[in-house]
């Protein structure tokens, strides 16, 4: 039971630790901005408007603004892979929180759909009351133009309003299409919503700054629920004739109540753009840096066709470095310009050689197609490592850190007994053989010839 | 690139867009704000649309990812026959479904996103795919084969090692006759 426990700590603890305190994070900001628009001063007449409504919206709005910022920095791939290869994260624990990335991605995302709908109903709340509560002692706190108008109207002619329902709009369609049946059926529609990123955060920056929710600038001459001074004048008047103490505590009361001026009422500063704007700013910069990595040419020295639907690709980049266990992204403009389809390195350069290799099992239409242009028409070939010099198409290379795969390998003295632990060690884990080969070869200094059996599960090396 | 099945999207986006048009129906109804018989209309279209999505199709090709619990949902669903076999229905379904929504604030929601996914319904019916119901396939028995129930034994009738070593020399001495027959 102590080592379980023990156990469990060392594996999860650390990913349930982050998970607490983004849970904490997001409920204290929650509830601090809920009891700001409650009871805070300045929002007091704007509270008597709209009710709980109010509340709900900002404080889901603030927790909204803390996810949408948060969402993009574990998709910033190479600014991890960086992290993960620093000797500033170089313990076990702090690489296997960073492969987790992706997990985080998808809880920041179902926490803005979730928020989102707490918001949008609030909101909607909020438009109803904006038309039938409508102030005539503030007209400055309106977002009607009179009263009893019609809500719809007020959506679709206000900023916020448009640029609302389109944002349910883009998250509606980014998350439908991220379903797992979908991820696994159709990559592509959950690739192209999902790049609908930008316009969501570009409508985001505009949903903001319509400024129908105003603050109140001048609390301290106009209280809230003072009296104003012509009304203060009437009442003093009339007012019974009070003992010498009482009279005074009644006009010091009178004072603090009446109000030096009218309550002025200013939108707020767009807080989105300071949570949103800097995560932003990275991912596309890093985009863009992936961007024109992957345009540097590269080169493919030979491919191998071997048994199983496999081939095997080797390529040459200028200055590429890899570690075994590591995937590449491979895009080739000929088959489709926009798809990068990854695939575990099996060999990487060394000192000796600078090629690497991928072994390609051609299982859908990319992968046919691919290899129907580096290998056409090999149905009547025979079955043999075939290496012709042609034209092969131009592929750009992405290298796709974060998933370092965590082999161990019993050492042993003699060669056939390290295979042999691998290959039990393979069928109790299931583990493909892809990244443990590249390892192997790493090791041994030898290019070991994997033959595709291997890859659909014959185990033979 | 490739073959997208656009009616898979079109399911989860239908089933989403019901959840949300009941949910909004629910609220119009206990608001009891102004046109709350749309959003009484609203609850009702939206369990429609929740019941008659919730089971998967077949997918063209691949492996098919089944809900929880659909089977009965696909009996009932598939004792529809060609209305819900076609996507052009489907697609006209939602659409003539989500229009009343539209005239109620809390249900607008509900009829856009229905909207959409009507749209892609119509897509997926442009490309020609249909609703194919995912059923158990009835295992075929195995067959299995007389020498397994009886399992041999005695080992395999191997003369001594140096009768089976071979001696080029003497082809005709070295064959031997199995002294049981071996069986296919």
């Amino acid at each position: 039971m102590g080592l379980s426990l023990r156990s469990w700590i060392a594996n999860e603890g650390g990913k349930h630790c982050i998970l607490i305190t983004w849970l904490s994070v997001s409920a204290w900001i929650f509830w601090r901005t809920f009891i700001l628009y409650c009871s805070g001063a300045e929002y007091h007449y704007l509270h008597k408007m709209l009710g709980l409504g109010l509340c709900i919206s900002r404080a889901s709005a603030t927790v909204l603004n803390l996810n949408c910022s948060l969402v993009l920095l574990p998709m910033c791939r190479s600014i991890l892979t960086v992290l993960r290869g620093t000797r500033q994260v170089s313990s076990k624990k702090a690489r296997r929180l960073l492969d987790k990335s992706k997990t985080f991605h998808v809880t920041c995302g179902v926490a803005i759909c979730v928020f989102s709908v707490v918001h949008v109903g609030a909101h909607l709340v909020n438009v109803v009351s904006f038309s039938v509560r409508y102030s005539d002692e503030f007209p400055a706190l309106n977002v009607a133009h009179y009263r009893g108008q019609d809500p719809h109207l007020l959506i679709l002619t206000t900023v916020p309003g448009i640029t609302g329902v389109l944002l349910v709009l883009v998250l509606f369609l980014m998350f439908t299409a991220s379903s797992h049946s979908v991820r696994v059926g159709n990559y592509e529609i959950f690739w192209y919503t999902h790049n609908l990123f930008i316009l969501f955060y570009v409508v985001l920056l505009m949903h903001v700054v319509g400024g129908a929710l105003k603050y109140q600038t001048n609390v301290d001459a106009h209280p809230p629920g003072c009296i104003p001074a012509n009304q203060t004048r009437a009442h003093s008047d009339t007012w019974p004739n009070q003992e010498v103490d009482g009279e005074l505590v009644a006009e010091s009361r009178e004072m603090s109540l009446v109000c030096k001026e009218d309550a002025h009422f200013q939108p707020h500063f767009p807080q989105t753009w300071l949570w949103v704007l800097g995560p932003l700013c990275l991912y596309c910069g890093e985009r863009l840096y992936r961007y024109i990595r992957c345009n540097a040419s590269v080169t493919i020295v030979s491919v191998v066709r071997h048994p199983c639907d496999v081939i095997e690709v080797r390529m040459l980049k200028n200055s590429f470095k890899a570690r075994p266990g590591q995937y590449v992204l491979l895009n080739c403009p000929s088959v489709s310009s926009f798809e990068n389809h990854a695939f575990t390195l099996t060999s990487c350069p060394t000192e000796n050689k600078e090629t690497f290799g991928i072994h390609v099992r051609v299982v859908g239409d990319w992968t046919a197609c691919f290899s129907e242009l580096l290998l056409p028409d090999l149905e009547h070939s025979e079955i043999l490592p075939m290496t012709n010099q042609r034209r092969y198409p131009n592929c750009a290379v992405l290298p796709a850190p974060g998933c370092m795969w965590m082999v161990r390998l019993a050492v042993h003295q003699r060669k056939f007994s390290i295979m042999k632990s691998v290959c039990v060690w393979l069928a109790a884990s299931e583990l493909r053989l892809s990244p443990v080969s590249c390892m192997l070869s790493l090791m041994s200094g030898v290019v070991i010839n994997c033959r595709g059996c291997i890859l659909c599960g014959c185990a033979e090396s | 690139m490739g073959k997208i099945e656009w009616a898979m999207w079109a399911n989860e986006q239908a089933l989403a867009a019901g959840f949300i048009y009941l949910t909004g129906g629910i609220v119009g109804v206990a608001g009891q704000f102004s046109g709350w018989k749309f959003a009484a209309f609203g609850i009702a279209a939206g369990v429609f649309v929740c019941l008659l999505e919730y089971p998967r199709s077949k997918r063209i090709k691949g492996t098919n990812f089944e809900r929880t619990g659909q089977y009965c949902f696909t009996v009932c669903v598939k004792a529809f026959g060609p209305l819900t076999r076609n996507y052009y229905v489907r697609a006209f379904l939602h659409a003539v479904l989500c229009i009343p929504g539209g005239f109620m604030l809390a249900t607008v929601l509900g009829c856009v996103c229905l909207g959409i996914a009507s749209l892609i319904y119509l897509s997926a019916a442009i490309h020609g795919e249909h609703w194919e119901p995912i059923l158990p396939e009835a295992e075929p028995t195995k067959h299995v084969s007389q020498s397994i129930k009886q399992p041999p034994q005695n080992p395999p009738p191997r003369p001594p090692a140096d009768m089976r070593r071979k001696r080029l020399d003497d082809l005709e001495a070295a064959a031997y006759v199995n002294p049981i027959p071996v069986r296919e």
